[in-house]
């Protein structure tokens, strides 16, 4: 995802050091920042070992919520309950659907 | 309003919305914190979507578009939001206290951030969370919605996503880390664990 967040890209290409890669580093990870910052946040985590370690352990925990999902799914009584309510209000199941 | 969408319009919305109906509970349950609510807003949620099927814009998310319909019927079921929860200031301290614990914490809590059955506990600590974090954790990190796809649903400025993100992952690290030591997945450290609520 890149939503232009233009203005990250404004401040030139010198070097970026360890607390501005970890103020953006959630940004980085979620893939919102624009190309020359992440860039930028990349090269650091490439020379800094403590930031390198950093990302390594934010983007596992982003990984382990991500994976966290597939427990949560609707019940299936409530997905009866909700084609049910479809019906009453005009609804036609196509048959597989 | 009770239009009806036309018969081929059916299968359409079969196909496209219903197949969505996790991620609404999902998103409907971190709204309400509680399975009979969440379970009332999802199916209004839907009644509305098919009613309104013929405003969705083929092409576009329809989870975002089914998010936004179900944070509607929330606020709409708590009297237009009078009774939604801000608690950025009170929040702000908790995270505060989180981030102080952060550095001694997060050793433990990276040795088992792989382990298969953390699935639960994450799925505990995450209906703990407060609001405003919980709905944006959810968002984003489960239901994978951008930060502007998130600011729109939420009808708050991206900044604010930004902030409430950040404090929501330190607070569920935090809440984590608690039942990782409360179920034994590792052991107590040395440094007191208090609660964060």
């Amino acid at each position: 995802m890149n939503h232009g967040h233009g203005s990250d890209d404004r401040t030139g290409a010198a070097a970026m050091d360890c607390a501005g890669a970890m103020d953006r580093l959630f940004d980085f990870l979620d893939g919102e920042l624009g190309p020359e910052t992440e860039v930028r946040i990349r090269q650091h985590l490439e020379k800094c070992g403590h930031c390198f370690d950093e990302a390594g352990f934010e983007r596992r925990f982003l990984a382990a919520v991500q994976a966290a999902r597939a427990a949560e799914v609707c019940p299936a009584t409530l997905r009866a309950r909700v084609r049910d309510a479809l019906r009453h209000a005009g609804w036609t199941e196509a048959a597989g659907s | 309003m009770t239009t009806e969408p036309p018969p081929d319009a059916h299968a359409a919305f079969s196909a496209v919305a219903l197949t969505a109906i996790d991620d609404v509970y999902r998103f409907a349950r971190s709204l309400t914190r509680d399975e009979v609510d969440a379970e009332d807003v999802v199916q209004e949620t839907y009644l509305r979507a098919f009613r309104s099927w013929h405003t969705f814009e083929t092409g576009t998310d329809v989870r975002r578009w089914l998010f936004t319909i179900a944070r509607n019927v929330f606020l709409r079921s708590r009297e237009k939001g009078k009774r939604e929860v801000t608690l950025d200031d009170d929040g702000a301290e908790i995270v505060d206290a989180a981030l102080a614990r952060e550095a001694w914490s997060r050793g433990g809590l990276d040795t088992i951030l792989e382990r298969a059955d953390l699935g639960p506990a994450i799925s505990t600590a995450l209906a703990e969370l407060p609001e405003p974090y919980r709905a944006v954790v959810v968002l984003v990190d489960l239901e994978d919605q951008s930060y502007e796809s998130t600011a729109e649903v939420l009808e708050v400025p991206i900044g604010t996503v930004r902030s409430r993100l950040f404090r929501g992952r330190k607070l569920l690290q935090e809440k984590l880390m608690q039942h990782a030591i409360d179920s034994g997945l590792i052991p107590q450290p040395t440094a007191p664990v208090r609660s964060t609520e």
